[in-house]
């Protein structure tokens, strides 16, 4: 399993999913930047980051895992790599859970990523700006439990993006669940409902209540990692045609 | 010992259509196998059913005696295929990607030095695959479908792309493995003469079903003999030698004559020769016509002008 896994993380060398992880979170810190240069009094770091956290959870880490899970599958689509793949003497499964594990990690990195740009980028408008400057320090552990949870509650969306991905030779079926999932979402943000659909799941890790928390992060990470395993074998004992 | 592969009544139903029909087929140890047919003939659906791509509807296949179905893992160690679709990453190296596949074969770096040079791709090894040519990108699947030195190789189209040297050497090159490394090579293609030059067995589908298989030289021998002829007037000579109860067939290289049963091919010149100059023609050449696998495949697929061209 261990040479799978290094194989998957090779292939992301010099590609455009590897560029999307470092310019998904890299957007957000753009827009901190800014959001300091105008602001007019200063705000705790915690605020800062949550902010940033919740730009992530709402919309672009929705519309991410839909480009990310589109462009790693693409790359064994588009040049057909299947048939020399599941040719090979490896057990098909590993191939796909392989490939299910880079993506999650990816996309743990990415969130992680968000809030070290948003650091960074702060920090550096606060330079050119020292008026608003954060005030007080930031809690590590507090950040990332956070955006633990924000991943966790994300694994269903990331495991429903994943499958479309990899059972469709088009990219276009999990672009449209995906892009489709992140509108619904976003137009419908306060529903109560919300909390049971994958793609707002992440976002509820910032609600005040606490069962929508609970509720998202049980059904977001529980059925997430099913639906993965349920992904993983589907797609190993299908035929590609 | 077990046939390098060996299938036995497998078919392939995809919806309404039966892709593969009944076909079994033996590739011998050490044989380069031409596996020849029409585009859709079934070549494609047969080759992944060998390599466990698909699963067969009825039959088996087996691969080094292994039985593909329920030893998968064992017979892919057996086999290295180049398939149509080279599967490479275009944003890694020839040398990256084949790292890939020798990293999942658990062999070493040396070994893709070692394949690398076998097609002579070494210099080109350092840049993005994404701007090979295809028949750069051939000759790199074929460097992959070695790694590991397997037993058989299972090649579809293996000339696609290539320029008219690459063509010969790739020729050259299949011709000799079976004596260098002892392999077996199964090669799919739609081009008669690639399969002439290359194959030393073939097998030909039509429609999903194996029409002929054995050995190239057993096969062109068995065809019945044939003479060609070049006269002075081929219009009367056809007359002449309808009238003697031979049925000539003009063709671009003069009129071909096929032989009775039995007949000696010497006996007949001289005899076709006596008639046509005391009927005042000249001959200008006869003698016996070399038997092609375009006669072969001719006789059992049907001919289509489309293959002459390609041939």
């Amino acid at each position: 399993m261990i040479a799978v896994l290094s194989v998957e993380l090779r292939k992301l060398n010099r590609s455009l999913a590897a560029l999307l992880a470092v310019a998904a979170p890299a957007l957000i810190g753009i827009i901190a930047f800014f959001s300091l240069l105008r602001a007019q009094h200063p705000m705790p770091w915690e605020k800062w980051l949550q902010m940033s956290a919740g730009i992530w959870a709402f919309f672009m880490l929705p519309m991410s895992v839909t480009a990310l899970t589109a462009l790693v599958a693409q790359m064994e689509h588009g040049p057909r790599a299947w048939d020399h793949l599941r040719a090979l003497p490896v057990a098909r499964w590993k191939l796909y859970a392989a490939k299910a594990i880079c993506v999650a990690a990816l996309v743990a990195v990415m969130t992680l990523l968000n809030q070290l740009v948003t650091w960074g980028a702060i920090s550096a408008a606060s330079l050119l700006k020292p008026a608003v400057a954060p005030t007080g320090v930031i809690d590590v552990s507090k950040v990332l439990l956070l955006n633990g949870k924000i991943f966790a509650a994300g694994l269903l969306m990331i495991a429903i993006q994943l499958w479309m991905a990899l059972r469709f030779s088009s990219f276009v079926p999990a672009l449209a669940v995906g892009i489709g999932g992140t509108f619904f979402s976003v137009v419908a943000t306060s529903a109560k409902q919300g909390v049971f659909f994958p793609w707002q799941m992440p976002v509820n890790m910032l609600a005040r209540d606490a069962w929508r928390i609970e509720t998202a992060l049980a059904l977001g990470g529980g059925l997430g990692a099913l639906a993965l395993v349920a992904a993983v074998l589907h797609l190993a004992r299908r035929e590609v045609l | 010992m077990p046939a390098a592969i060996e299938t036995k009544a497998l078919s392939r139903r995809f919806g309404a259509r039966l892709a593969v029909d009944d076909l079994s087929m033996t590739v011998p140890q050490r044989a380069v196998y031409g596996f020849l047919g029409r585009n859709g003939a079934g070549k494609t659906t047969t080759l992944k059913m060998i390599l466990g791509l698909l699963r067969p509807t009825a039959g088996r296949a087996r691969v080094c005696g292994l039985d593909v179905a329920r030893q998968r893992m064992a017979a892919a160690r057996k086999i290295g295929a180049l398939l149509e679709a080279h599967g490479f990453y275009g944003n890694l190296t020839g040398r990256e990607n084949l790292a890939l596949t020798a990293t999942l074969l658990g062999l070493g770096a040396m070994e893709i030095e070692r394949v690398l040079e076998v097609v002579e791709m070494r210099a080109d090894a350092h840049r993005k695959v994404g701007g090979y040519s295809l028949g750069m990108r051939q000759r790199l699947g074929l460097a992959r479908a070695m790694l590991g030195a397997p037993p058989v190789l299972v090649l579809d189209e293996p000339t696609n792309g290539l320029d008219p040297d690459g063509i010969a050497d790739m020729r050259r090159f299949l011709k000799s493995l079976p004596d260098r490394t002892g392999a077996t090579v199964l090669l799919s293609s739609h081009l008669l003469g690639e399969i002439e030059q290359t194959a030393t067995h073939v097998g030909v589908v039509n429609d999903g079903r194996l029409v002929l298989e054995g050995e190239l030289a057993r096969l062109k021998a068995d065809l019945a003999p044939e003479l060609i002829l070049r006269t002075s007037d081929d219009t009367r000579a056809v007359s002449l030698l309808l009238a003697h109860g031979r049925s000539p067939v003009a063709g671009q290289a003069g009129l071909t004559v096929a032989l009775r049963p039995g007949e000696d091919a010497d006996q007949a010149a001289g005899a076709i020769t006596r008639l046509l100059v005391e009927s005042g023609a000249s001959v200008f050449a006869i003698g016996p016509r070399e038997r092609s696998l375009e006669d072969i495949y001719r006789r059992v697929a049907g001919f289509r002008s489309s293959f002459a061209e390609a041939a």
